[in-house]
């Protein structure tokens, strides 16, 4: 039996690992690329230009996702177990309770949005609101408020707009030396050349490995939402259920696309993407669902 | 660097944190207080509301009970066989209407609510112990505890069950 502290504790160390190998990472490749070709001046550009682009998907996160998911707000007459579920998991979790949308369609799934507590918004498919039972419906939602108690939004933000200056400075090194080599040529011999050797590597691999690590975060973030959930609901076993429910379910949701997959609680895509195997996994924004049903088994 | 300011520094960061560490089991105090309160706000909102969901539930109940009581007393005023000589050569066919019965739905919505309030009321009582317990951890760990005993926070005793809440109910129908 794992206890839910214990739980809540160790996958918040993890996450934090993650960002900080992410970080360091990011950090030495942005060197290597810079050192390569540019100078730091290189890097403050790229690094703007990420941060513009990302950060407009961040501040308006919510309003973008429900413009593209085209969801309806929840009203506590209709929607009378979300509302309320939602309404009193805030109360356990001290959060303010968060705008709630519904999106018409029959495959099941939820998400949450927003840049912080105040600004969060939980969406639900009227698929998975008319599927689970209170108790498993609480595991989800429970879920959801997790990510936003935990500021992933915001998390997997920073995280995007760093992936981005990595993807950018790469790419400006290999179109540069295309067009007729560096800028700068006062660093000559041979520590010139183990740079320019080690920056190119980094232009042409760190990308990739950037986004893998990135998304392993996205799945380290799921596996604390799941915690975290019980730690709220104390009933392992409606997130189990629901989990069980959400995997049987084999609809992809229409409203989903790459870019907002790893905000809801299932990965929305499950269909539109067939290769097998742990070089897939490398590539997934979510766990296994039966890797997250063994550990909240254990916790029940 | 000179010894002066060395000590300067670490008597400014020793401050910092002390004063830091007062002011979070301070307002973690307050917290517990607000979160007592959101108990009996909860509990008032069952009180208004439980009574006047079943007076609302009974009213609607009766009312359907009368309309059948109405319908069966109607059927046995007029007594088929005495007319089926009368009725026979026109040869109809009578069908019999109920109005819809939405008792089930009346009890399910009330079933509904009274699980919603209990909900809410079991949640603001785990707010509650989630905040006692994290407060009461910063009382037995160190170093917090140090300033703890310094300044008399006193441990919090959380949530209470009577006796009597411990037994299972019988339900009985």
């Amino acid at each position: 039996m794992i206890n839910v502290y214990e739980s809540v504790d160790a996958n918040k160390r993890r996450s934090w690992l993650v960002v900080a190998g992410f970080t360091a990472f990011v950090a030495l490749a942005a060197y290597f690329i810079s050192r390569a070709w540019g100078g730091p001046e290189m890097f403050a550009l790229a690094l703007i230009i990420s941060g513009v682009m990302s950060f407009a998907s961040y501040y308006w996160s919510d309003r973008i996702v429900l413009g593209i998911s085209g969801a309806r707000p929840a009203d506590k007459k209709r929607d009378f177990m979300f509302y309320t579920v939602a309404e009193n998991l805030c109360l356990a979790a001290g959060l303010p309770m968060p705008k709630l949308f519904v999106i018409d369609d029959t495959a099941m799934n939820a998400f949450a949005t927003g840049r912080d507590p105040a600004h969060a918004t939980i969406c639900a498919t009227t698929g998975i609101l008319s599927t689970l039972t209170r108790t498993e419906l609480e595991g989800v939602i429970g879920h959801e408020l997790s990510h936003v108690g935990n500021y992933d939004t915001r998390l997997m933000s920073i995280v995007t707009i760093l992936v981005g200056l990595i993807i950018l400075l790469g790419d400006w090194l290999l179109r540069a030396s295309f067009f007729g080599g560096r800028s700068r040529d006062r660093e000559e011999g041979n520590t010139g050349v183990i740079f320019l050797i080690l920056g190119f590597a980094m232009a042409i691999l760190s990308p990739v490995i950037a986004q893998i690590i990135q998304l392993a975060i996205s799945r380290q973030r799921e596996f604390l939402a799941d915690a975290s959930s019980v730690k709220l609901t104390r009933q392992p076993s409606g997130l189990i259920s629901a989990l069980k429910k959400l995997g049987a379910d084999r609809e992809p949701l229409e409203a989903a696309n790459k870019a907002t997959a790893h905000l809801y609680i299932v990965n929305p895509l499950k269909n539109r993407h067939d290769a097998i195997g742990w070089f897939a996994s490398l590539f997934n924004t979510h766990p296994p669902l039966a890797d997250r049903i063994k550990i909240l088994e254990s916790m029940l | 660097m000179n010894l002066t300011l060395i000590l300067g520094l670490v008597a400014v960061g020793v401050t910092l944190y002390v004063v830091g560490v007062y002011n979070d089991l301070a307002s973690m105090r307050t917290r517990i207080a607000a979160s007592i309160q959101e108990i009996g706000n909860q509990l008032k909102r069952q009180f208004e509301l439980i009574p006047n969901l079943e007076t609302s539930a009974k009213a609607y109940l009766k009312h359907e009970k009368d309309i059948l009581k109405m319908l069966a007393d109607a059927r046995k005023m007029s007594d088929p066989s005495a007319k089926v000589a009368e009725l026979l050569p026109k040869l109809q066919v009578i069908v019999e209407s109920n109005p819809q019965m939405k008792g089930a739905d009346v009890i399910g919505k009330l079933m509904d609510e009274l699980r919603d309030t209990s909900d809410k009321i079991m949640y603001s009582r785990r707010t509650m112990i989630d905040l006692s317990a994290d407060y009461n951890i910063k009382l037995v760990t160190f170093p917090s505890r140090l300033i703890a005993n310094a300044f008399g926070f006193q441990t919090e005793k959380g949530f209470e069950t009577a006796p009597e809440e411990t037994k299972t109910p019988k339900i009985s129908i």
